[in-house]
């Protein structure tokens, strides 16, 4: 019987990357309230934005006027930028509530508020105007985005619109790619630790195979080149059940908060290994309005501890040796599926990257601070890396912008549900899907 | 404060509705006419409303002075956003930070300390 050897002839180095958080703008503990309401935010985003759009509008067609909504005159054409509003017949309004006769459709329906009546109307400070003619389709466009129109005004005092110039993808920094050497980032959301769906098992086989204690050595010097791992939302799921206004008593408060003393030990082990950013989702123990607060140190004992640990804001905005990330946890895309349709939901990320907004339904149907002197939700650099967690399936590619932006867009599946973490690589932006799956009969 | 006058509030002729209107009446509401396009962006003369005039004695000075009433109109300019829910050195500051370049003379004013800092709507909304 031969005595097993132990390998110590290798030592595996992970790769290390440089990282700089730039999630300053999503703080909000700088801010006081002074019981303000939402009209400072769409007054900032209108008055950035139009300052944006006017500038670009006169290399568009610099030869037609631009006025207010206030100034136009019936047949002539100009153009009018202002903040787009869709109104929508079957959008949930708190008054329904009171109505006194219930009909028989279900007061809130919850998957898509759309209807083939719905209409656009674009508003500015001065007024708004029905948006009439053929070339806006109502369902591919949001409450909230800043738009300009060229068209004019008809006899029945709507606008006619002709073209429409949106702001557009900002300018980005090029990248030297492909002389790098190759190092991945991996992404995960939907952990939801805790809840009936998620398996132990699979997330041990995930958090192993990141800190290199799974497979032979070719398989360890894969996972070395893990420079970072990014959980982007909904990583616990708390019983709900436990929180319907009774006291709890100490067996139920110790089942409250199981799951996070199960994810601070995954979250320990993962620490130990590769630098890990956590953003909050849905589901976690953050405030609701975006943007969500990172999850407080106290929560993670044993991971706080490392500072390779970093718990972020969502949305969150990075940088990895100068390749510039955001993301966030699925709410801003989930919110826009709900009130207009597109093939994919890469093709609503392709959107929000052209209107240069993350959020544009915010306030309006997405929850959010009411800032009063500015709209962190403004994209002001154009990303290389655009992610959004807790999606359905897996889905990526590459977006061209029309300066030479390059951006991969990458929807991150819920782990819980597929098993599925995605790796980036940073060397020529291409990604694909680590699957984890327990199942021994298929 | 009146500044229309006392005849632009009480009408003195009966406003011509039929067609028969010769058009030698002469339309006693023409001194306070306002375009319809720049009514948006004004603010200076109807700060008052007329309500504070019907009870019968004017209210022709209130319990403000002219450095408030400079102040009134800064919160009243649409160009600088809206005015409630902010204190009015937030929105002045705001203002100049997005360069809008707001009068400087309400900046000083604020920063004096002797006026209200509060919007005009404050407590009122």
């Amino acid at each position: 019987m031969g005595v097993m050897e132990i390998d110590t002839a290798k030592n595996l180095q992970r790769k290390q990357s440089l990282y700089q958080n730039l999630d300053e703008k999503y703080g909000i503990h700088k801010e006081q309230y002074r019981g303000q309401q939402y009209s400072h935010m769409y007054f900032t985003r209108l008055h950035h934005m139009r300052n944006l759009l006017y500038s670009l509008v006169k290399k568009w067609k610099p030869h037609l006027p631009v006025c207010k909504v206030l100034g136009l005159e019936e047949g002539k054409e100009c153009i009018i930028v202002g903040t787009l509003y869709k109104h929508m017949k079957l959008k949930p309004t708190i008054l329904d509530e009171y109505s006194k006769e219930r009909s028989a459709v279900p007061l809130v329906k919850s998957h898509n508020f759309m209807h083939p009546e719905d209409y656009l109307v674009l508003e500015d400070e001065s007024g708004r105007v029905k948006l009439g003619g053929t070339l806006l389709e109502p369902s591919l466009f949001v409450t909230g985005l800043v738009v300009a129109l060229h068209g004019k005004e008809t006899t029945t005092g709507q606008f006619l619109v002709q073209d429409i110039h949106e702001a557009g993808l900002p300018s980005q920094i090029e990248l030297p790619l492909d002389s790098r050497e190759d190092k991945y980032v991996i992404f995960v959301s939907g952990l939801s630790v805790g809840s009936t769906t998620s398996n132990p098992l699979q997330l041990q086989l995930l958090v192993d195979h990141i800190t290199g204690h799974l497979g032979d050595e070719k398989e360890q010097s894969i996972a070395s080149l893990i420079v970072r791992v990014v959980i982007a939302g909904n990583s616990v799921e708390i019983p709900q059940g436990l929180l319907n206004g009774q006291i709890l008593v100490s067996k139920d408060q110790s089942r409250l908060s199981e799951p996070i003393k199960e994810l601070d030990i995954l979250l320990t082990q993962l620490a130990v290994a590769v630098p890990l950013d956590i953003m909050p989702g849905p589901n976690d123990p953050a405030n609701f309005s975006l943007p969500q607060q990172p999850l407080h140190r106290c929560l993670f004992p044993g991971a706080s501890a490392y500072n390779t640990f970093m718990s972020c804001t969502n949305p969150h905005s990075f940088e990895v040796d100068d390749i510039r990330f955001l993301g966030t946890s699925g709410q801003n895309i989930d919110d826009i599926a709900k009130y207009s349709e597109a093939k994919s939901n890469l093709d609503f990320m392709e959107r929000t990257l052209r209107w240069r907004h993350i959020a544009p339904t915010a306030p309006n149907t997405l929850g959010c601070y009411p800032f009063t002197d500015r709209d962190p939700f403004f994209i002001e650099n154009c990303p290389h890396i655009y992610f959004v967690g807790n999606q359905r399936k897996y889905e990526t590619c590459l977006f061209r912008g029309l300066e030479g932006q390059l951006v991969r867009l990458i929807a991150i599946p819920k782990f819980c549900e597929t098993g599925v973490a995605i790796a980036l690589n940073m060397r020529n932006l291409e990604c694909h899907a680590l699957s984890f799956s327990t199942k021994l009969d298929s | 404060m009146a500044s229309g006058g006392i005849k632009g509030y009480y009408r003195q002729r009966k406003s011509s509705v039929s067609k028969f209107a010769s058009k030698s009446k002469s339309k006693p509401k023409s001194s306070t006419k306002i375009s319809s396009k720049a009514a948006a962006s004004l603010g200076s003369d109807r700060v008052q409303p007329s309500a504070l005039i019907s009870h019968g004695s004017l209210d022709l000075q209130g319990d403000y002075d002219e450095s408030e009433e400079l102040l009134r109109q800064f919160d009243m300019d649409m160009a600088y956003g809206p005015c409630i829910g902010m204190r009015r050195l937030d929105r002045w500051e705001r203002a100049n930070s997005l360069g809008m370049d707001p009068p400087k003379k309400v900046g000083d004013l604020l920063r004096g300390g002797k006026v209200g800092l509060e919007c005009l709507w404050d407590g009122r909304v």
